[in-house]
């Protein structure tokens, strides 16, 4: 009999012996200091520890989760070329459209637009193929090719931004999934994820153009009855703010292009209700010399006028577009108060020049005695390429400004004052070194063939993470401790055993965990207290079954023996069940739920292990004894 | 140490006063459903936006909400005082949730969390990274597919689990499983319903695991019930159920014992994040032991009884 445990106990070794090799590198990695770390991270030895330890989830490390998916819509809009009314309207349904019907598949909706406006696609399109089917297949094959470089060109922010662990994948064909666990300026991590990082360089009208421009979208608006209905659009409160600016001081010279200077406040007046019945646009607006203030409170009015149709064709027709700055700033105003306000430029509607020719970004402090100095900029090194038609813009532009545009936001509009030949340029307009930094890893990674949308974004805290962590250890050891009691208690020596399978349970599973890489989540926690119970319900179907035999007189050799036998189709039959329901949740889980099932799906089949296979082999080993006559049990 | 002995109760002579006290129970929470128009959805279902945030002393909720009245963000305003806004696990951290909104503006949770810390200027930590406890925003098409996803879920589960118990068992018997499991959840639905508990990812989770939990004292039974209808012929059917019940509870006494002990562990002292979930899995393991005696058996006991009618 003792020669038959022989291959038992040597398997129940080997397993031993796996589950320390596995769990090792975990228990090593969470002794290791932060220093430690980072002396391990230079020898690179770092990474090699990592790839064997289990991962904590964001929720226990904190960090950030996000979701990204490539805004369709623009891709098509930017392959495009010769675009026209007709195009811009079917694309713009399509918009609507998707809006309503999220779930839609995009190319089914703009096959079906394309053919209702009676579009042809190969006049947009040329080099995709010439029937409409043939353009939609290779533009769905253009789509694909877009994400992937996406994600590359994400991969290469993330690497260069420096987290610990990002993980970053693909979602079907238009997603990326981006972790970032332990991030802890998740602000600044999503800004450089999202960011197009599209730079341009646009030639700003004249003021002449700009004032026209103004005056005629003050026409187009006036008598307009829905105009006063434009900040009604804003939810709440809007009117009341639009009503407050009529009552501030503004320059009557807005119009007409003069600056505001000290002397400028003599012409200064109220704006009232007439005035603002008379130029709906611009009597929103401030006069800033160079360009036109937006005070703050005013700026989702003045948006939502310049998305309007009509608006939109005056621009049109004179081939300019307002760009908004990238943040506001704050002005003095004549009155002595400081207003927030937005600078607004009308530019050329095409730029002179992308962000395609920059060769090398870096994030600088400006120099003593620059116009800059002491402000955060970005230096840019051009290609050949770019510094040619970079010399020919500024060459022939002397004397007008230029701006300097990233993700359709003005940084910077300076006055061209010679012919810039080297091809190096700089941007400012940063709130701090940081924001630099940043933008200079996106200009160097390159920028994004379509602009992505965050449809999902979760950032845990720090301290919530490590309250999670805390609490989470806390309450399974407690709850360990109590069954690990009950046990004692209840089945004695049997109990005994019992738990020293439930210890090397929680053991085994924790080294699958490891070797899989996986990552522990709080869910996964509470799946492993889950197991717990499963494990010890199998024991305790077991025990009670060898009870049960013993009541009717068996040996307890022979007790044991049936009540495994007896227990074991029970044991199986729930069990299996319960293996169907995890197997379920990780089939349609995400993110936090997939954890969870991962972690029943391999405490159910280690439990299986440890609480039928190891029990018993303990179990025989006692029963095989001589003069082993009674249980406790 | 044995704390259930021999017993021999008449579990099925119960099942009429079972089965109005589960009635009355799930009238309660399909009542409480109906008023409130469904369960209460998560953003993770529903999209929005959801902030928690730490502040340094314990906050008053009114001033919270007052201070939500009104929220300037370039122009564009916004009352959220009459949103979800409640204490988070302490009195000193919040917790808002918004629901999705047309047109907001980029980086919505951000301005939110950023009009929290300057509404408060004397009670928030330094760094603002302190500050933010979590924030999430989910668009609506991810919540539809998520719904989606759910609801296949939970029926694929049961189609596979009533596929396997029918092969494994006979057809009645997975129908008594099934109907314990719609029992189960819907209590357990019911509850979180009329204490306004929300609906979230992880809360489907611990419903799926309750499913799980309850089948297995159910088919623990179950497995006796076919045992000791192979061995006795004499009894009738409803004579052996009831001693498969008596002679398995021991088991599913120390079993829920031990089950219960661990999760209201989780509930008492996991922590905030985890406690509902761990709520919904406490209602579970009670009302799933209950099930598998009051609601699967008899099921089965009736529908073999109208067989051999």
């Amino acid at each position: 009999m003792k020669s038959k445990l022989t291959p038992r106990f040597l398997i129940i070794g080997l397993v031993l012996i796996w589950a320390i090799w596995a769990i090792w590198p975990t228990v090593q990695y969470q002794g290791l200091s932060d220093t430690e770390k980072e002396i391990l991270r230079e020898e690179g030895k770092l990474k090699q520890l990592e790839s064997r330890t289990i991962k904590q989830g964001l929720d226990l490390k904190g960090g950030m989760y996000i979701v990204l998916e490539v805004d369709l819509p623009t891709l098509m809009e930017n392959l495009a070329e010769n675009k026209d009314n007709k195009f811009n309207r079917s694309i713009a349904s399509v918009r609507d459209q998707l809006k309503l019907r999220p779930e839609a598949d995009f190319f089914t909706l703009f096959k079906t637009a394309s053919s209702d406006d009676n579009l042809k696609l190969s006049r947009y399109y040329y080099d995709y193929g010439s029937s409409n089917n043939d353009i939609l297949s290779s533009l769905a094959e253009e789509a694909e090719d877009a994400i992937n470089r996406v994600l590359e060109i994400l991969q290469n922010r993330v690497d260069q931004f420096g987290v610990a662990e990002p993980t970053i994948q693909k979602q079907g064909n238009q997603r990326i999934i981006v972790e970032l666990a332990g991030v802890q300026d998740s602000e600044r991590a999503r800004a450089l994820l999202e960011s197009t990082a599209l730079l341009e360089f646009f030639i700003v009208k004249d003021v002449n153009t700009t004032n026209d421009i103004m005056v005629k979208i003050d026409q187009v608006l006036k008598g307009d009855e829905s105009i006063t209905a434009v900040p009604e659009t804003a939810p709440a409160k809007a009117p009341e703010e639009i009503q407050t600016s009529e009552d501030q001081t503004v320059s009557v010279s807005d119009l007409f292009g003069e600056t505001v200077d000290s002397e400028a406040s003599s012409d200064s007046a109220v704006v009232d209700e007439n005035m603002f019945a008379d130029r709906p646009f611009s009597s929103m607006l401030r006069n800033l010399g160079q360009s036109i203030g937006v005070p703050e409170q005013n700026a989702y009015a003045i948006k939502k006028i310049l998305e309007r149709p009509e608006v939109q064709e005056k621009l049109a027709a004179v081939g300019g577009i307002f760009l908004f700055s990238h943040k506001a700033e704050e002005y003095p105003m004549v009155d002595g108060t400081v207003e927030k306000m937005y600078n607004l430029y009308l530019v050329e509607d095409e730029p002179e020049l992308t962000g395609g020719v920059v060769e090398e970004a870096k994030a600088n402090i400006g120099s003593q005695g620059g116009s800059s100095a002491g402000q955060p900029i970005v230096n840019l090194t051009m290609n050949s390429d770019g510094a040619r038609k970079w010399s020919i813009v500024t060459g022939s532009n002397v004397g007008r400004q230029v701006a300097l545009v990233l993700d359709k936001k003005v940084h910077m509009a300076p006055n061209i004052r010679e012919k810039i030949s080297g091809g190096g340029t700089l941007i400012e307009g940063f709130a701090d070194i940081n924001e630099a930094k940043d933008i200079a890893i996106v200009l160097r990674a390159g920028s994004l063939p379509a602009p992505v949308d965050i449809i999902e974004g979760r950032v845990v805290g720090p301290s919530l993470g490590a309250d999670s962590v805390r609490r989470g250890t806390q309450s399974v050891l407690i709850g360990l401790a109590l069954v690990l009691v009950f046990m004692l208690i209840y089945y004695r020596t049997s109990g005994t055993i019992a738990d020293f399978a439930l210890i090397w349970n929680i053991v085994l599973v924790l080294a699958v965990l490891a070797s899989l890489q996986a990552t522990l989540t709080l869910p996964g926690i509470a799946g492993l207290i889950l197991t717990v119970g499963m494990s010890i319900d199998a024991n305790v179907i077991i025990f009670e079954r060898i009870r049960e035999e013993l009541q009717k007189g068996k040996t307890p050799r022979a007790a044991v023996d049936g009540g495994y036998d007896r227990a074991l189709t029970t044991i199986i039959d729930a069990n299996v069940t319960t293996v169907i329901a995890a197997l379920v949740l990780w089939q349609f889980g995400t993110g936090p739920i997939k954890g969870f099932a991962t972690v029943l799906f391999w405490g159910i089949l280690v439990s299986m292990f440890t609480a039928i296979f190891v029990t018993r082999t303990i179990f025989n080993s006692f029963t095989n004894r001589k003069g082993f006559t009674k249980l406790s049990i | 140490m044995r704390i259930i002995k021999e017993t021999n109760i008449d579990f099925m002579k119960q099942r009429k006063m079972s089965a109005i006290l589960s009635a009355f129970i799930i009238l309660a929470g399909v009542i409480s459903l109906v008023v409130n128009g469904g369960p209460k959805l998560s953003i993770d279902f529903k999209g929005g936006f959801l902030v928690s945030v730490q502040y340094t002393e314990a906050m008053d909720v009114t001033e919270i909400r007052s201070s939500m009245g009104n929220i300037n963000i370039d122009g564009q305003s916004f009352d959220f005082s009459q949103e979800e806004i409640k204490h988070f696990g302490g009195p000193d951290a919040v917790l808002i949730r918004v629901p999705h909104i047309e047109d907001a503006p980029q980086n919505f949770a951000q301005k939110i969390v950023d009009h929290l810390y300057d509404s408060f200027p004397d009670k928030v930590p330094e760094n603002k990274n302190n500050f933010i406890l979590g924030k999430g925003t989910v668009s609506p098409k991810i919540g539809s597919e998520l719904s989606g996803k759910a609801v296949m879920a939970i029926f694929s589960a049961l189609g596979l689990i009533l596929l396997y118990i029918s092969i494994r068992f006979e057809f009645k018997f997975a129908l008594g499983a099934i109907a314990a499991l719609a029992h189960d959840v819907l209590i357990t639905l019911g509850i979180f319903s009329l204490l306004g508990y929300e609906i979230s990812l992880p809360i489907i989770a611990a419903f799926l695991t309750i499913v799980g939990y309850s089948l297995n004292d159910t088919i623990v039974i179950f497995d006796r019930i076919r045992e000791n209808v192979k061995a006795s012929k004499r009894e009738t059917y409803h004579m052996v159920v009831n001693r498969s019940i008596n002679d398995s509870l021991s088991r599913t006494f120390v079993t829920s014992l031990t089950t219960f002990f661990v999760v209201s562990v989780l509930w008492l002292f996991g922590g905030v994040v985890i406690h509902n979930f761990a709520l919904a899995m406490m209602i579970g393991v009670i009302v799933g032991t209950y099930s598998s005696i009051y609601i699967a058996s008899p099921i089965v006991v009736q529908l073999h009884e109208n067989a051999a009618k």
